[in-house]
Protein backbone atom coordinates (compact mmCIF):
# COMPACT_ATOMS: atom_id res chain seq x y z
CA UNK A 1 0.00 0.00 0.00
CA UNK A 2 1.50 3.45 -0.56
CA UNK A 3 2.84 6.18 2.22
CA UNK A 4 1.40 8.76 -0.46
CA UNK A 5 -1.77 10.21 1.07
CA UNK A 6 -3.88 12.15 -1.35
CA UNK A 7 -5.07 15.87 -0.86
CA UNK A 8 -8.90 16.39 -0.93
CA UNK A 9 -11.05 18.89 -1.83
CA UNK A 10 -15.23 18.65 -1.25
CA UNK A 11 -16.39 17.26 -4.53
CA UNK A 12 -19.33 19.09 -4.27
CA UNK A 13 -17.80 22.50 -2.57
CA UNK A 14 -19.38 24.55 -5.08
CA UNK A 15 -22.57 23.35 -5.63
CA UNK A 16 -24.41 23.44 -2.15
CA UNK A 17 -27.60 24.72 -2.56
CA UNK A 18 -30.46 25.73 -0.48
CA UNK A 19 -33.18 23.21 0.19
CA UNK A 20 -35.86 23.30 -1.79
CA UNK A 21 -39.61 22.75 0.48
CA UNK A 22 -40.26 19.15 -0.64
CA UNK A 23 -36.65 17.85 -0.70
CA UNK A 24 -33.48 18.84 1.38
CA UNK A 25 -30.54 18.22 -0.28
CA UNK A 26 -26.99 17.89 1.55
CA UNK A 27 -23.94 17.27 0.40
CA UNK A 28 -22.84 14.79 3.13
CA UNK A 29 -18.64 14.99 4.86
CA UNK A 30 -16.32 13.44 3.11
CA UNK A 31 -15.87 10.76 5.51
CA UNK A 32 -14.69 7.19 4.69
CA UNK A 33 -16.19 4.50 2.52
CA UNK A 34 -14.56 1.33 2.34
CA UNK A 35 -15.49 -0.99 -0.04
CA UNK A 36 -15.81 -4.87 0.71
CA UNK A 37 -14.74 -7.22 -1.67
CA UNK A 38 -16.09 -10.69 -0.39
CA UNK A 39 -16.79 -14.26 -2.31
CA UNK A 40 -20.46 -14.24 -3.61
CA UNK A 41 -20.55 -17.89 -2.64
CA UNK A 42 -18.90 -16.90 0.91
CA UNK A 43 -20.45 -16.12 4.42
CA UNK A 44 -22.54 -13.24 5.28
CA UNK A 45 -20.28 -10.84 6.30
CA UNK A 46 -22.25 -8.18 7.33
CA UNK A 47 -23.24 -9.44 11.14
CA UNK A 48 -19.27 -9.01 11.38
CA UNK A 49 -18.84 -5.67 9.53
CA UNK A 50 -21.36 -4.18 11.92
CA UNK A 51 -20.03 -5.00 14.90
CA UNK A 52 -16.49 -4.26 14.69
CA UNK A 53 -16.84 -1.05 12.21
CA UNK A 54 -20.86 0.35 12.81
CA UNK A 55 -19.95 1.88 16.10
CA UNK A 56 -23.02 5.01 16.98
CA UNK A 57 -23.56 5.21 13.27
CA UNK A 58 -27.00 3.59 11.63
CA UNK A 59 -26.88 1.88 8.25
CA UNK A 60 -23.07 2.04 8.53
CA UNK A 61 -22.19 -1.20 6.72
CA UNK A 62 -24.09 -1.51 3.45
CA UNK A 63 -24.60 -4.22 0.94
CA UNK A 64 -23.82 -3.55 -2.39
CA UNK A 65 -24.61 -7.05 -3.78
CA UNK A 66 -23.98 -10.43 -3.51
CA UNK A 67 -20.56 -10.96 -1.38
CA UNK A 68 -19.87 -7.16 -1.13
CA UNK A 69 -20.77 -4.12 1.01
CA UNK A 70 -19.99 -0.91 1.65
CA UNK A 71 -18.57 0.74 4.92
CA UNK A 72 -19.06 4.59 5.33
CA UNK A 73 -18.66 6.93 8.18
CA UNK A 74 -18.29 11.19 8.07
CA UNK A 75 -14.96 11.33 9.49
CA UNK A 76 -11.91 9.69 7.54
CA UNK A 77 -9.95 7.21 8.46
CA UNK A 78 -6.36 6.89 9.51
CA UNK A 79 -3.94 4.96 7.18
CA UNK A 80 -3.64 2.82 10.52
CA UNK A 81 -7.39 2.45 11.37
CA UNK A 82 -8.36 1.58 7.44
CA UNK A 83 -5.27 -1.31 7.70
CA UNK A 84 -7.02 -2.38 11.05
CA UNK A 85 -10.18 -3.03 9.11
CA UNK A 86 -8.38 -4.88 6.21
CA UNK A 87 -6.55 -7.06 8.08
CA UNK A 88 -9.60 -7.66 10.10
CA UNK A 89 -11.40 -8.60 7.20
CA UNK A 90 -8.76 -11.61 6.32
CA UNK A 91 -9.15 -13.80 4.89
CA UNK A 92 -12.77 -13.55 3.90
CA UNK A 93 -12.88 -10.62 2.03
CA UNK A 94 -10.29 -7.64 0.83
CA UNK A 95 -11.16 -3.93 1.62
CA UNK A 96 -10.60 -0.91 -0.92
CA UNK A 97 -10.52 1.98 0.20
CA UNK A 98 -12.74 4.47 -1.80
CA UNK A 99 -12.90 7.22 0.59
CA UNK A 100 -11.88 9.58 -2.16
CA UNK A 101 -13.72 7.97 -4.52
CA UNK A 102 -16.95 8.04 -3.99
CA UNK A 103 -19.16 10.83 -2.30
CA UNK A 104 -22.34 10.96 -0.59
CA UNK A 105 -25.49 13.07 -0.77
CA UNK A 106 -28.36 13.32 1.65
CA UNK A 107 -31.48 13.44 -0.03
CA UNK A 108 -34.52 14.12 3.12
CA UNK A 109 -38.23 15.55 2.61
CA UNK A 110 -41.76 14.24 2.40
CA UNK A 111 -41.52 13.99 -1.73
CA UNK A 112 -38.23 12.05 -1.80
CA UNK A 113 -39.67 8.95 -3.25
CA UNK A 114 -41.25 10.99 -6.14
CA UNK A 115 -38.06 12.77 -6.98
CA UNK A 116 -36.07 9.41 -6.91
CA UNK A 117 -38.93 7.68 -9.20
CA UNK A 118 -37.86 10.04 -11.74
CA UNK A 119 -34.60 8.66 -12.20
CA UNK A 120 -34.72 4.81 -10.69
CA UNK A 121 -36.98 2.35 -11.54
CA UNK A 122 -36.51 0.94 -8.20
CA UNK A 123 -39.54 0.11 -6.25
CA UNK A 124 -38.89 2.80 -3.17
CA UNK A 125 -42.50 2.28 -1.37
CA UNK A 126 -41.41 1.72 2.39
CA UNK A 127 -42.77 -2.29 2.57
CA UNK A 128 -40.79 -3.26 -0.33
CA UNK A 129 -37.47 -0.93 0.48
CA UNK A 130 -37.31 -0.56 4.19
CA UNK A 131 -35.17 1.63 6.43
CA UNK A 132 -31.38 0.37 6.17
CA UNK A 133 -31.98 -1.17 2.77
CA UNK A 134 -29.13 -0.82 -0.20
CA UNK A 135 -28.91 -1.29 -3.76
CA UNK A 136 -27.22 -0.42 -6.58
CA UNK A 137 -29.15 1.02 -9.44
CA UNK A 138 -29.05 3.98 -12.24
CA UNK A 139 -30.38 7.40 -11.64
CA UNK A 140 -31.13 8.67 -14.61
CA UNK A 141 -27.45 8.01 -16.69
CA UNK A 142 -25.72 7.66 -13.33
CA UNK A 143 -24.73 4.69 -11.68
CA UNK A 144 -25.26 5.39 -7.87
CA UNK A 145 -25.90 3.50 -4.91
CA UNK A 146 -28.70 3.99 -2.95
CA UNK A 147 -29.50 3.55 0.58
CA UNK A 148 -32.61 4.38 2.53
CA UNK A 149 -31.46 5.98 5.92
CA UNK A 150 -34.74 6.78 7.16
CA UNK A 151 -38.58 6.69 6.62
CA UNK A 152 -38.58 9.78 4.46
CA UNK A 153 -34.35 10.34 3.13
CA UNK A 154 -32.47 8.19 0.95
CA UNK A 155 -28.41 8.65 0.85
CA UNK A 156 -26.97 8.39 -2.60
CA UNK A 157 -23.54 7.51 -2.97
CA UNK A 158 -21.85 8.77 -6.26
CA UNK A 159 -18.52 8.45 -7.83
CA UNK A 160 -16.79 11.09 -7.65
CA UNK A 161 -16.38 12.36 -10.71
CA UNK A 162 -20.27 12.05 -11.65
CA UNK A 163 -20.95 14.14 -8.06
CA UNK A 164 -21.58 17.58 -9.06
CA UNK A 165 -23.41 16.19 -12.34
CA UNK A 166 -25.56 13.83 -10.18
CA UNK A 167 -26.49 16.98 -7.80
CA UNK A 168 -27.44 19.18 -11.17
CA UNK A 169 -30.28 16.16 -11.93
CA UNK A 170 -31.38 16.22 -8.55
CA UNK A 171 -31.53 19.94 -8.42
CA UNK A 172 -33.84 19.63 -11.53
CA UNK A 173 -35.71 16.58 -10.65
CA UNK A 174 -36.71 18.57 -7.17
CA UNK A 175 -37.66 21.74 -8.70
CA UNK A 176 -41.46 21.06 -8.77
CA UNK A 177 -41.09 20.80 -5.09
CA UNK A 178 -38.60 23.97 -4.86
CA UNK B 1 -41.26 -7.39 -21.30
CA UNK B 2 -38.04 -8.19 -22.07
CA UNK B 3 -37.83 -4.22 -21.10
CA UNK B 4 -38.35 -5.72 -16.93
CA UNK B 5 -35.81 -7.98 -15.90
CA UNK B 6 -35.86 -9.82 -12.56
CA UNK B 7 -32.55 -10.09 -11.14
CA UNK B 8 -32.22 -12.47 -8.60
CA UNK B 9 -29.86 -9.78 -6.53
CA UNK B 10 -31.80 -6.51 -6.89
CA UNK B 11 -35.33 -7.37 -7.94
CA UNK B 12 -37.26 -5.85 -11.11
CA UNK B 13 -34.97 -3.81 -12.76
CA UNK B 14 -35.30 -1.98 -16.28
CA UNK B 15 -33.85 -2.97 -19.35
CA UNK B 16 -31.22 0.30 -19.67
CA UNK B 17 -29.52 -1.30 -16.40
CA UNK B 18 -28.33 -4.84 -18.28
CA UNK B 19 -26.16 -5.43 -21.24
CA UNK B 20 -27.19 -8.66 -23.50
CA UNK B 21 -24.11 -10.61 -23.77
CA UNK B 22 -25.98 -13.06 -26.51
CA UNK B 23 -26.50 -16.92 -26.44
CA UNK B 24 -25.91 -19.41 -23.94
CA UNK B 25 -23.38 -21.22 -25.91
CA UNK B 26 -20.44 -23.98 -24.72
CA UNK B 27 -17.16 -22.80 -25.26
CA UNK B 28 -14.99 -24.74 -27.28
CA UNK B 29 -12.08 -26.01 -26.10
CA UNK B 30 -9.15 -23.41 -26.84
CA UNK B 31 -7.05 -25.92 -29.03
CA UNK B 32 -10.60 -26.82 -30.79
CA UNK B 33 -9.70 -25.49 -34.11
CA UNK B 34 -10.68 -22.44 -36.45
CA UNK B 35 -13.95 -23.96 -37.17
CA UNK B 36 -15.45 -24.31 -34.29
CA UNK B 37 -14.01 -21.00 -33.01
CA UNK B 38 -15.38 -19.13 -35.94
CA UNK B 39 -19.25 -21.11 -35.28
CA UNK B 40 -18.47 -19.78 -31.49
CA UNK B 41 -17.51 -16.32 -31.88
CA UNK B 42 -20.22 -15.49 -34.85
CA UNK B 43 -22.97 -17.65 -35.27
CA UNK B 44 -26.00 -17.39 -34.02
CA UNK B 45 -29.31 -19.26 -34.28
CA UNK B 46 -31.77 -16.33 -34.06
CA UNK B 47 -34.24 -18.49 -32.57
CA UNK B 48 -38.17 -17.48 -32.54
CA UNK B 49 -39.18 -18.66 -29.32
CA UNK B 50 -37.79 -19.13 -25.93
CA UNK B 51 -33.85 -19.54 -25.50
CA UNK B 52 -31.14 -18.57 -23.06
CA UNK B 53 -29.00 -15.93 -22.90
CA UNK B 54 -26.32 -14.22 -20.74
CA UNK B 55 -27.04 -11.11 -19.41
CA UNK B 56 -24.67 -8.47 -17.50
CA UNK B 57 -26.56 -6.01 -14.54
CA UNK B 58 -23.73 -3.74 -15.68
CA UNK B 59 -25.46 -0.80 -13.43
CA UNK B 60 -26.64 -3.13 -10.28
CA UNK B 61 -24.82 -5.93 -8.48
CA UNK B 62 -22.70 -6.40 -11.59
CA UNK B 63 -23.38 -10.17 -12.04
CA UNK B 64 -24.01 -12.12 -14.71
CA UNK B 65 -26.64 -14.42 -15.43
CA UNK B 66 -28.63 -16.46 -17.18
CA UNK B 67 -32.08 -15.68 -18.66
CA UNK B 68 -34.20 -17.83 -20.34
CA UNK B 69 -36.19 -15.45 -22.65
CA UNK B 70 -38.85 -15.80 -25.53
CA UNK B 71 -37.86 -13.80 -28.86
CA UNK B 72 -41.41 -13.20 -29.73
CA UNK B 73 -42.85 -11.91 -26.76
CA UNK B 74 -39.62 -10.89 -24.94
CA UNK B 75 -41.01 -12.89 -21.62
CA UNK B 76 -38.36 -13.61 -19.14
CA UNK B 77 -39.53 -17.02 -18.16
CA UNK B 78 -36.31 -17.62 -15.79
CA UNK B 79 -33.72 -15.15 -14.59
CA UNK B 80 -30.57 -16.53 -11.94
CA UNK B 81 -27.11 -16.03 -11.28
CA UNK B 82 -24.74 -17.88 -14.04
CA UNK B 83 -21.77 -18.31 -11.57
CA UNK B 84 -23.79 -19.10 -8.29
CA UNK B 85 -26.30 -22.04 -10.02
CA UNK B 86 -22.77 -23.26 -11.29
CA UNK B 87 -23.66 -23.32 -14.58
CA UNK B 88 -21.58 -25.48 -16.49
CA UNK B 89 -21.03 -23.35 -19.56
CA UNK B 90 -18.46 -21.13 -19.47
CA UNK B 91 -19.22 -17.41 -20.02
CA UNK B 92 -18.76 -16.24 -23.80
ZN1 LIG C 1 -28.62 -7.40 -9.97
Amino acid sequence: MSEFRIALRPALGSAVKPAPRGVAMTAMPEGHVVQVLGSPQGPDLSKMLLGKNAGASPHAVRSAGPGQWFIVGDTPLSHSEFTTIATGLKPHAAAVDQSHGRVRIRLEGAMVERTLAKGTAVDLDLRMFPVGNSTTTLLGHISVHLTRVDVAAFEIMVLRGFAESLWENLVRMNVEFA
Amino acid sequence: MASIISCPHCGARPREEFTIQGAVLPRPASDAGTKAWMDYVYLRDNPRGCHREYWHHTSGCRRWLVITRDTVSHEVETCHDAALAKETEARP
